[in-house]
């Protein structure tokens, strides 16, 4: 069975087509397909953009507000896959095991998220998929113009929506 | 940023034998077992100065929270106690540390960054987040929040105000961390910038949380350049974490578990 592809169309800008890699990261990726395939990642948006490092979504809808996930899932930032550049990455809090539905495209190769020991500081952040295609809007979305609001640095002045994302093929 | 900022410089005294590092304690009252890990490290050290890089205090809202019976004043009993000379670094949570409350407990203020001048070396200390410079908008506000007439104009707030201010920040935080945000590290060209302008082999930082020691390749001297990274501490029912970074005199850097 092939990984499994999907589509994050985005509003003005086009679409970023994402392989999943089911064999390293087979919890990141049914997580992420379960959210796909529920809808959330429809209406959210890019909320944390810093151009030489990464952008953020799957969290918000535009206003920033946050959408309820499910369960988090384990780390599996322990599978050998890097956080290379249009790398995509689970998001979570301090404590490892607390990704749910926010995921992170990195801009560059970002050495310093990757696992290095099974320690709560050593845990790093899980790759599970890649961009094969749409990585000139990856690079279209990491610079635009960003501002702080409230307490968020870094989001974006114009909205960057997620107007749907799609299984490929489905 | 491009360039070294203006830095200060610190000749260690002659009778400085140990030298201790600490930062990112984030003490509030909320987390008793981290102050009394604090206070029991600075009771017993046997260092002979110890430096605090930067958020000693989760929040600090003005010297005049630190009335008698605060946990602030609790904190400043600790430092004046300490028989260690004392040098404090602000830190992007406790930017608001005054002149004041330092000099009433015995503590000297340190530039960010500082070059210490100590065991034959020169140690380029940092915070660290002036470093973080991927992140524009941080940027941006710490320059408004560092510059004195922002500080004036904050401080002249009735301090019940100001801990109002600093409750809703703290509660927007708290959300901040639940949203998940994937923080940048230092730039590590800047980084080697740095050390070439101040004449510096070594960096010792906080503020990432992120404890490491980082090689930065060699200066144009050939001399190998590292970044030494500050562990924060935070203990309580599900966590024990702290850590002193400590130079001994004739011996390399090491790292320590206070607990």
């Amino acid at each position: 069975m092939s990984n499994p592809q999907i589509e994050l169309h985005i509003t003005g800008h086009g679409v970023i087509t994402i392989e999943l890699d089911a064999e390293k990261a087979p919890k990141s990726a049914a997580n992420f397909l379960s959210y796909v395939q529920s809808g959330h990642y429809d209406n959210t948006v890019f909320h944390r953009v810093i151009k030489n490092f990464m952008i953020q979504g799957g969290g918000f809808e535009p206003g920033m507000k946050q959408k309820p996930t499910q369960a988090p899932i384990t780390n599996e930032a322990d599978n050998g896959l890097k956080n290379h550049v249009y790398t995509l990455a689970m998001a979570r809090t301090s404590d490892p095991h607390s990704a749910t539905a926010q995921f992170f495209i990195n801009t560059v190769d970002n050495d310093f998220l990757d696992f290095k020991s099974p320690t709560a500081q050593g845990w790093g952040y899980a790759v599970f998929g890649k961009v094969v295609k749409g990585q000139e809007v990856v690079d279209a979305i990491k610079a635009v113009r960003t501002t702080r609001k409230g307490f968020h640095d870094d989001v974006p002045q114009d909205d960057v929506v997620i107007e749907k994302a799609v299984v490929v093929g489905a | 940023m491009t360039a070294l900022p203006a830095f200060g410089a610190l000749q260690a005294p002659a009778h400085w034998r140990t030298v201790d590092f600490i930062s990112d304690l984030h003490l509030r009252p909320e987390e008793p077992q981290t102050f009394d890990a604090w206070a029991h490290y600075l009771g017993a050290t046997p260092a002979d100065a110890v430096f605090i890089l930067g958020d000693l205090f989760e929040v600090w809202v003005g010297d005049d929270a630190a009335a008698p019976g605060s946990f602030e004043a609790r904190c400043g009993q600790v430092l004046a106690d300490c028989r260690a000379d004392l040098l404090f670094m602000h830190g992007n949570r406790d930017f608001l540390v005054g002149p004041d409350f330092l000099a009433r407990h015995g503590v000297r203020e340190l530039a960010d960054p500082t070059v210490l001048i100590a065991a034959g070396q020169r140690l380029l200390l940092t915070h660290g987040d002036l470093l973080c410079t991927d992140d524009v908008d941080y940027q941006r506000f710490r320059a408004q929040v560092r510059a004195a007439g922002w500080q004036r104009n904050f401080l002249a707030h009735p301090l019940a105000e100001r801990q109002a201010i600093a409750r809703q920040m703290r509660t927007q935080s708290e959300a901040h961390h639940a949203s998940q945000a994937v923080y940048a590290d230092v730039d590590e060209p800047l980084a080697r910038q740095w050390l070439a302008g101040a004449n510096a082999t070594t960096m010792i930082h906080g503020h990432t949380h992120r404890p490491a020691d980082h090689t930065l390749g060699a200066d144009a001297r050939g001399r190998a350049l590292t970044r030494v990274v500050l562990s924060d501490w935070h203990i309580d029912a599900h966590t024990r974490r702290a850590q002193v970074l400590r130079l001994t005199v004739g011996d390399a850097l090491v790292r320590l578990d206070p607990l």
